[in-house]
C-alpha cells in the first residue's frame, strides 16, 4: 500500500470512529449542554497548573453529565477569541486571575471580562505564587528586602510582566512606598517570559529576587547552599487561610507547616489598612450570548459534583484548594478582588 | 534493581513500540508534528499510568522527529521544522533517483543520533544541566548568531542569499513585541486591520509547509499536467543502491552531529531547528569535501538527521535535572509528570530513581523500534514518488491544509498562512531569491531578537557580548571561522566560474 492511501485508509477510519462516537455521546446527554464541548485555556503549557486544573474539573464535569470535554491549550488571546465566536455553549474558557489583571496591566489583548463575558463559577487556587532568593542571599525575610529597600540599597526583582506574576511585585512596591514613601523606585522590576528565564536571571546573578511557584521551585529550595541552584522561599503570596487548607504534607518534602512561615502574619506586605495576599483562582468564563440554561446546568452539576467530595481529593493531591462558587457568588468575589488590585496598581503608577 | 524490571512489562514494550509506528506516521504528513502527536496522547497517560503513559509518549517523540524525514526527502517538504535542513540534500537525491537511499541513511543517521544522544543523557545528565545554566542571554545570542551564518555559506550567491535571509527575520519579527522580551506589548510590522489574524505573528509550520510544499506544487503546477511520475528513474531493490560504505569516513560527522543536536536540545529556549541547522552549517564548514552539499550529498543528510534525533535526548537533560523542558514538545510531555502529581526539578533523578530507568529504556526502546519500523518499511514509503503527480498533489495539499488547520488547534488564518507562503515561495524563487536563507532567517529570528535585545538590557552595553564569558569568546570564534569560511568559498566559486566563462 502505497504512503497516500495508507493516509486516506487510516483517516476514514479515524474520521469514522469519530462520527460514530460523537453521535453516540450526544444522544446521551439530556441537558442543554451536549455532544462535544471544547474548553480552552488561557495558558499555552500542558505542563501548568490550568492545564492540569482544567482537566481535573472538564474530566468530572463529563462524566457527571455524560458528555465529551476536551482541554485544549490555545493560549489567552486565542481562547478570548474562540470564546467570542461561540455563544451556543460547545466552547467554554477556564482561566484565572490573570484575564482580569492583564486587563488592568493594560496588556494587548486583554479586555474587561466582567463587560465582555459572562463570569462562571470558581472551582480552585493554586496556594502556590510564591517570591524566592538565592539561598545564600543576604535577605532573611521579605522584612529585610523592603526595609533594605527603604534604605536606598537596588533590589531587583524577576518578574513576567502584566499579571499573576506581576501583582505581588507591585504589592510589595506599594508597600514600600507606604512604609518608606519616595523609596519605591529602588525596587526594580527585571521583566522575563518563562519560570526557566525567571531562574536563570537568579543563577546569573541578575535579579536578587524572582517570582516562582512552590511547585516549580520546591526542589530548589533543597538543594545545599553552595549549589549555584540553590533558593529559598520568602514569601508566598496565598492567604494564611488558604495554605491551611493544604494537605499537612505540602508538596515535595516541604510541610505545610514550613509553607505557612512564608505567609501572614509571619509575613506582611501592607496595603495601608490591610495586608495584601493574592491566591490565584481558577473560574470558567462563557460567552455573554450563551444561553442561561448552559450556566445554570454548570452550576448545578458542579455543586453536585463537589456535594460527593471525590474532586476535592483529586484537587488536593495535586496541591490545589478546592474553592467551588456558583457563578453569581464567583462573579460578585472576583469584582471585589479586581478592584483591590485596581488601586494597588494605580498606587504605584 | 529488580524493583524496575517488574515495570517493564509487555504493555510497556508494545506501547512504546506504537507510539514510535504513529510518532512516524505523525511527522510524516506535512503539518503533523511530534509535539502535536504528544499533545494529542497527553489525556491518555491518565488512564496509563506514569510508566506506560511516559512509554507511549516517548516512542511517539522519537518517532515524530524521526518521521519528518519522509516527506523532506521525497517531496521538498519538511514533515517537521527540525526536518528543514533534510530537504536540502534529501530532495535532490530524490530527484536523481536516489529517494530510498536518501531514506536509509536518514534512518541510520536518526538511530545513531538518537542513541548517543541517549547515551549522554543517561551519563552526564546532572552535569550537562550544571553546563547549560551557565548559558545565558549572550551565549544564546551567540549561539542563534551562530547557526545563522549558514545563511551566508548555503547560498549560491551570496549577496541574494543574505538578502533572503535578512528578509526572512523581518517576517519572524511580524507580531506582538512581548513585554516580557524587552518590547512594548503592541504589534509591529502591520496594517491595523491585520492586527487580529497577526496578533502573534505568522505560524512556523504553516509558514514551512506553504513556502516549502505548497511553492513547490505551483511550480510543478505551471509545468501542465503530464502523466509523468514525481520521481524519474528510482532504483529499486537491493537498497536502492545503499550499502553501509557510505557511512565510511563519516564517523566524525555523525558523532558531531550527534553532539550538537543533543547540545543545542539541552539549552531551553533555542529551538530544535537550530539543531540541524548548526550541525549542517558545521559539516559544511569542517568537511574536507562539502562542495556536493545542497546539491544531493549523503553526509548533509546525515548532520541533519542525527542532529535532529539527538534532540530528543538533549531536551529531556534540561526537563529531568532543572525541570525545565529543552524544546516544544518536551514542553508538552511535562504534563505526563504534573497530571500524575510528580515535580521535576533538579531532584527528579535521585528521588525518581524507577521513573528515570524506566524513560531510559523507553527512549532507547522507541530508537530501536523507529530504526527497524523505518528501515524495512522504507522500499514501500518510498514509492510514493511513483504516484502520479495529478493524484499525489492534491492529497499532500489536502494534508497541509489540514495540518495548517490543526496545528494551533483551529485557527482558519493558519490555512491562509499556508497560502500565502505557498505564493511567496513560488514568487520569489521566480524573482530569484534563495527560499532556504529565507526560510532559516524565519525560523532563527525571533529568537536571535530577543536574546540581543535582553542581552543589552541586562548589561546595558554592547562590550558584554564579548566579555561575558570563556564560552562567549569560542562562540565568536566559531562565528569568524564559519564566516570567513564562506567568504573563501564564495571566492573560489567565483574564480571558477570567471575560468569557466573564460574559457
Amino acid at each position: 500500500m502505497s504512503m497516500p492511501s495508507i493516509y486516506k485508509t487510516l483517516g476514514t477510519s479515524v474520521l469514522m470512529a469519530g462520527m460514530a462516537f460523537g453521535s453516540a455521546a450526544a444522544m446521551a446527554a439530556d441537558g442543554p449542554l451536549r455532544g462535544n464541548v471544547r474548553v480552552v485555556i488561557g495558558s499555552t503549557s500542558t505542563g501548568g497548573d490550568t492545564y492540569q486544573n482544567s482537566s481535573i474539573v472538564a474530566d468530572a464535569l463529563a462524566e457527571h453529565l455524560d458528555i465529551n470535554m476536551k482541554v485544549d491549550a490555545v493560549g489567552a488571546s486565542s481562547a478570548f477569541r474562540f470564546l467570542d465566536r461561540d455563544p451556543r455553549g460547545n466552547t467554554l474558557m477556564i482561566f484565572h486571575d490573570q484575564s482580569y489583571l492583564g486587563y488592568l496591566y493594560g496588556v494587548e489583548g486583554y479586555e474587561d471580562i466582567f463587560e465582555k463575558y459572562t463570569i462562571g463559577p470558581t472551582v480552585a487556587i493554586n496556594p502556590g505564587n510564591a517570591y524566592l532568593v538565592p539561598k545564600d542571599s543576604p535577605y532573611q525575610t521579605l522584612n529585610d528586602v523592603i526595609e533594605a529597600v527603604g534604605n536606598g540599597e537596588e533590589v531587583r526583582v524577576a518578574i513576567q510582566p502584566g499579571g499573576v506574576s506581576e501583582i505581588g511585585f507591585s504589592a510589595l512596591k506599594n508597600a514600600i512606598a507606604i512604609e518608606h514613601p519616595g523609596m519605591e523606585d529602588n525596587l526594580v522590576a527585571v521583566n522575563t517570559g518563562s519560570q526557566a528565564d525567571k531562574n536563570q536571571q537568579l543563577f546569573d546573578d541578575q535579579a536578587d529576587l524572582i517570582n516562582g511557584t512552590v511547585q516549580a521551585n520546591e526542589q530548589y529550595t533543597r538543594l545545599p547552599e553552595d549549589d549555584q541552584k540553590a533558593m529559598r522561599f520568602l514569601w508566598l503570596t496565598a492567604r494564611q487561610d488558604t495554605i491551611e487548607q493544604a494537605p499537612e504534607e505540602g508538596l515535595g518534602q516541604t510541610s505545610r507547616e514550613q509553607l505557612l512561615e512564608y505567609v501572614e502574619p509571619n509575613v506582611n506586605v501592607t496595603m495601608g489598612d490591610d495586608n495584601f495576599t493574592f491566591d490565584k483562582e481558577f473560574f470558567f468564563l462563557y460567552n455573554k450570548d450563551m444561553d442561561q440554561a448552559i450556566v445554570d446546568q454548570i452550576d448545578q452539576a458542579l455543586s453536585e459534583i463537589y456535594a460527593e467530595g471525590e474532586i476535592q481529593e483529586t484537587q488536593k493531591n495535586s496541591f490545589f484548594i478546592p474553592n467551588f462558587k456558583p457563578s453569581d457568588e464567583a462573579v460578585e468575589y472576583l469584582e471585589t478582588k479586581m478592584s483591590v488590585y485596581e488601586d494597588i496598581i494605580a498606587n504605584i503608577q | 534493581m529488580f524493583d524496575i524490571l517488574s515495570l517493564l512489562d509487555i504493555t510497556f514494550f508494545l506501547l512504546a513500540a506504537l507510539g514510535a509506528l504513529v510518532g512516524i506516521i505523525f511527522g510524516a504528513i506535512p503539518g503533523m508534528t511530534a509535539t502535536m502527536a504528544v499533545a494529542v496522547c497527553l489525556p491518555l497517560t491518565y488512564a496509563l499510568g506514569l510508566n506506560h503513559g511516559l512509554a507511549l509518549l516517548l516512542g511517539l517523540y522519537v518517532g515524530g522527529i524521526s518521521g519528518g524525514m519522509v516527506p523532506a526527502v521525497l517531496l521538498n517538504i519538511p514533515g517537521t521544522p527540525s526536518s528543514i535542513t533534510t530537504t536540502f540534500d534529501g530532495y535532490p537525491m530524490a530527484q536523481k533517483g536516489e529517494g530510498e537511499r536518501a531514506l536509509r541513511v536518514s534512518v541510520v543517521a536518526s538511530v545513531v543520533g538518537g542513541l548517543i544522544s541517549a547515551a549522554i543523557l543517561f551519563l552526564f545528565a546532572p552535569l550537562l544541566a550544571e553546563f547549560s545554566i551557565k548559558f545565558s542571554y549572550v551565549e544564546k545570542f551567540l549561539i542563534i548568531l551562530l547557526a545563522l551564518t549558514v545563511i551566508a555559506s548555503m547560498s549560491r550567491n551570496m549577496l541574494v542569499g543574505i538578502f533572503s535571509g535578512v528578509l526572512g527575520i523581518w517576517l519572524s519579527l511580524i507580531g506582538t513585541y512581548s513585554i516580557s522580551d524587552g518590547g512594548n506589548g503592541k504589534t509591529r510590522l502591520m496594517f491595523d486591520f491585520l492586527e487580529p489574524y497577526l496578533f502573534e505573528g505568522f505560524s512556523l509550520l504553516p509558514v514551512l509547509i506553504g513556502i516549502f510544499g505548497i511553492a513547490t506544487i505551483l511550480l510543478e503546477a505551471e509545468e501542465g499536467v503530464k502523466s509523468g511520475l514525481a520521481g524519474k528513474n528510482i532504483t529499486f531493490g537491493k537498497g536502492g543502491g545503499f550499502s553501509f560504505t557510505i557511512f565510511k569516513g563519516r564517523l566524525t560527522n555523525l558523532v558531531r552531529s550527534s553532539f550538537i543536536g543533543t547540545f543545542v536540545g539541552m539549552l531551553p529556549g533555542v529551538g530544535g531547528s537550530a539543531a540541524s541547522v548548526l550541525a549542517y552549517t558545521q559539516e559544511k564548514n569542517l568537511s574536507r569535501d562539502s562542495s556536493e552539499m545542497g546539491k544531493g550529498a549523503p553526509q548533509g543528510l546525515m548532520a541533519s538527521e542525527s542532529a535532529n534525533n539527538a534532540l530528543t535526548g538533549g531536551a529531556l537533560i534540561p526537563l529531568l535535572s532543572l525541570g525545565i523542558p529543552g524544546d516544544s514538545t518536551t514542553a508538552v510531555l511535562i504534563g505526563a509528570f504534573t497530571l500524575q502529581g510528580i515535580q521535576v526539578g533538579p531532584l527528579f533523578i535521585p528521588e525518581n530513581a524507577d521513573t528515570w530507568y524506566v524513560m531510559m529504556t523507553a527512549l532507547v526502546f522507541a530508537n530501536i523500534v523507529m530504526f527497524f519500523l523505518m528501515f524495512y518499511a522504507i522500499k514501500h514509503i518510498a514509492k510514493v514518488v511513483l504516484v502520479p503527480k495529478y493524484i499525489l498533489y492534491p492529497i499532500i495539499v489536502m494534508m497541509c491544509v489540514v495540518g495548517a488547520y490543526a496545528i494551533n488547534y483551529g485557527i482558519m488564518f493558519d490555512v491562509w498562512t499556508l497560502l500565502i507562503f505557498g505564493v511567496l515561495g513560488y514568487l520569489i524563487q521566480k524573482v530569484g531569491l534563495e527560499v532556504a536563507p529565507l526560510i532559516i532567517g524565519f525560523i532563527l529570528g525571533g529568537q536571535a531578537e530577543v536574546y540581543f535585545v535582553k542581552s543589552l538590557e541586562s548589561a546595558g552595553s554592547y562590550a558584554i557580548f564579548f566579555t561575558k564569558s570563556p564560552i562567549a569568546v569560542v562562540l565568536w570564534l566559531l562565528i569568524a571561522a564559519s564566516v570567513a569560511f564562506s567568504v573563501m568559498m564564495g571566492l573560489k566559486s567565483r574564480a571558477r566560474r570567471r575560468l569557466e566563462t573564460s574559457s
